[in-house]
């Protein structure tokens, strides 16, 4: 098992540093591990998520995702990087005038796999989400819990190594939040993906093990 | 649509063109109906006046015979052969170009230099006329053909922030997930060229009809018979190179500025 995620002494900040969100963190992430991120609204959560994804550049420290080092990494290579992750926003980020089996190829559309590829993956995933009748729909046709799991078919679209979920249940009903569960759940499980979320509570039945970080002042702290 | 300021700015580049041919074939005609006059004792050549000035074409000997002739219609035949031994040698100097009345005036006092020259007349005022009212027209289009360049440039401004609001969310989703530049741009170039096409062909119809139709007003029987100074098949290729190059200048520019930036 290699780190997928490896941070140290690290310092994240808006405003050219003059607003710190985290502080001196340092914690490790390894290769197939289920971790949730908590902590209260305006935590950083979502912004050492964004720093992940290479959004955000650490302002010091160092912060490795994927091998990489997003401090020094080169555009070519986020953009590379990103193609090799699986992102969920709790606002969906879907594109309205594609269709939502459009929308779960979009990264095999990037990449440049073949539209054969792309048709085949697209029903696999979609009956895996139980969306195969929605195929042809646009998402803005889609309920909440239906444009989520669109967006989480799409990350697991080109198997990745690492999954980034920003508040995926945020705005769904209990129902559509145990699908999306289940989903990232068996990512990890059965496709060996890390999975990191950021949420403000943890599921109450959850079925595989996980490490629980909490963020709070600044500061990360692994809960055991 | 990115049609409509493509157009307005393909139709400026056209009028530049044909602006630039028919002056140059007005000028043309100006400069071969111009000509100065010289009277000279002694003979004159084209190369001897040409050392003097090199803005000097061709010197054409008039006819003496012929100006005696109207001259002294009347007189008897032994007294005109005497009038047109006294009389000087007639010459008509061309110009290489339509210049303005202070070059012609250096050249009346170069020629007037010459020995055995008995008069120059470079008919300054009419000239002068003449050359100040085809300066006057042709700045006049100059700054009506800026002007349809700036709004033309203030409508696609306005359309690429059209673009940019349309097409924002979709790019950065796309390059949230790792799409290059010119992927996510991929639809906007798409758009581009076809408008580029589109643009092009709606000019070359506008200017086909204007050369078959407008041609024959009397207000353009100043052209002649020559018809292609209002449109030239080589403007087409001007036109598409000029749309494609603003159009893809104009979805980097979008794309660009939709670029997400680090923050």
């Amino acid at each position: 098992m290699g780190s997928v995620i490896r941070a140290e002494n690290l310092k994240l900040a808006y405003e050219k540093g003059k607003n710190v969100i985290i502080n001196n963190a340092s914690f490790t992430i390894e290769q197939g591990e289920f971790v949730f991120i908590t902590g209260p609204s305006g935590s950083g959560k979502s912004t050492l998520l964004k720093s992940m994804y290479g959004k955000l550049r650490p302002h010091s420290g160092t912060l490795e995702v994927g091998g990489y080092n997003m401090s020094k990494i080169k555009r070519k290579q986020l953009l590379q990087l990103r193609r090799n992750l699986g992102i969920v926003f709790q606002d969906y980020k879907l594109i309205n005038e594609w269709t939502v089996e459009k929308n779960v190829v979009l990264p095999l559309i990037i990449t440049g796999y073949s539209l054969d590829v792309q048709r085949v993956q697209a029903e696999k995933l979609l009956s895996h989400v139980k969306l195969t009748e929605h195929a042809k729909k646009y998402p803005l046709e889609l309920s909440g819990g239906e444009q989520q799991r669109v967006g989480v078919a799409r990350a697991l679209s080109k198997n990745p190594f690492l999954i980034l979920a920003d508040e995926p249940t945020g705005n769904l009903d209990e129902f559509s939040s145990g699908v999306v569960w289940d989903l990232l759940e068996n990512a990890c499980d059965q496709l060996n993906a890390t999975v990191l979320v950021v949420t403000h509570k943890i599921p109450t039945i959850f079925n595989i093990p996980y490490r629980h970080f909490i963020i709070e002042n600044g500061g990360i702290y692994e809960v055991h | 649509m990115f049609i409509l300021p493509l157009m307005a700015m393909l139709i400026g580049i056209e009028f530049v063109l044909i602006f630039n041919r028919i002056t140059a074939s007005y000028e043309q005609k100006l400069k071969n109906d111009y000509a100065i006059l010289v009277s000279s004792k002694k003979e004159l050549t084209t190369p001897m006046l040409r050392n003097i000035n090199d803005k000097i074409d061709s010197v054409e000997v008039l006819d003496k015979q012929k100006i005696a002739t109207e001259v002294v219609s009347g007189v008897d035949k032994k007294n005109i052969e005497t009038i047109l031994k006294e009389l000087p040698h007639f010459y008509r100097v061309h110009l290489v170009d339509y210049m303005p009345l202070e070059e012609l005036k250096k050249i009346e006092e170069q020629l007037k230099r010459i020995d055995g020259v008995l008069s120059v007349e470079i008919f300054g005022k009419s000239y002068h006329i003449r050359h100040s009212l085809f300066k006057l027209i042709e700045n006049s289009l100059n700054i009506f053909i800026t002007i349809l360049f700036v709004v033309s440039l203030l409508l696609i401004i306005k359309q690429m922030e059209v673009w940019q609001l349309a097409h924002k969310e979709r790019m950065q989703i796309m390059e949230i997930f790792g799409a290059p530049l010119m992927l996510r741009s991929g639809v906007l170039f798409k758009m581009a060229f076809i408008d580029a096409i589109i643009a092009t062909l709606l000019n070359l119809a506008l200017f086909l009809y204007i050369k078959s139709d407008l041609a024959k007003l009397k207000s353009l029987e100043f052209l002649g018979n020559d018809k292609s100074l209002l449109f030239s098949v080589t403007d087409v290729f001007i036109w598409f190179i000029t749309a494609l190059v603003i159009v893809f200048i104009s979805v980097f520019y979008v794309a660009l500025k939709t670029s997400e930036v680090s923050e």
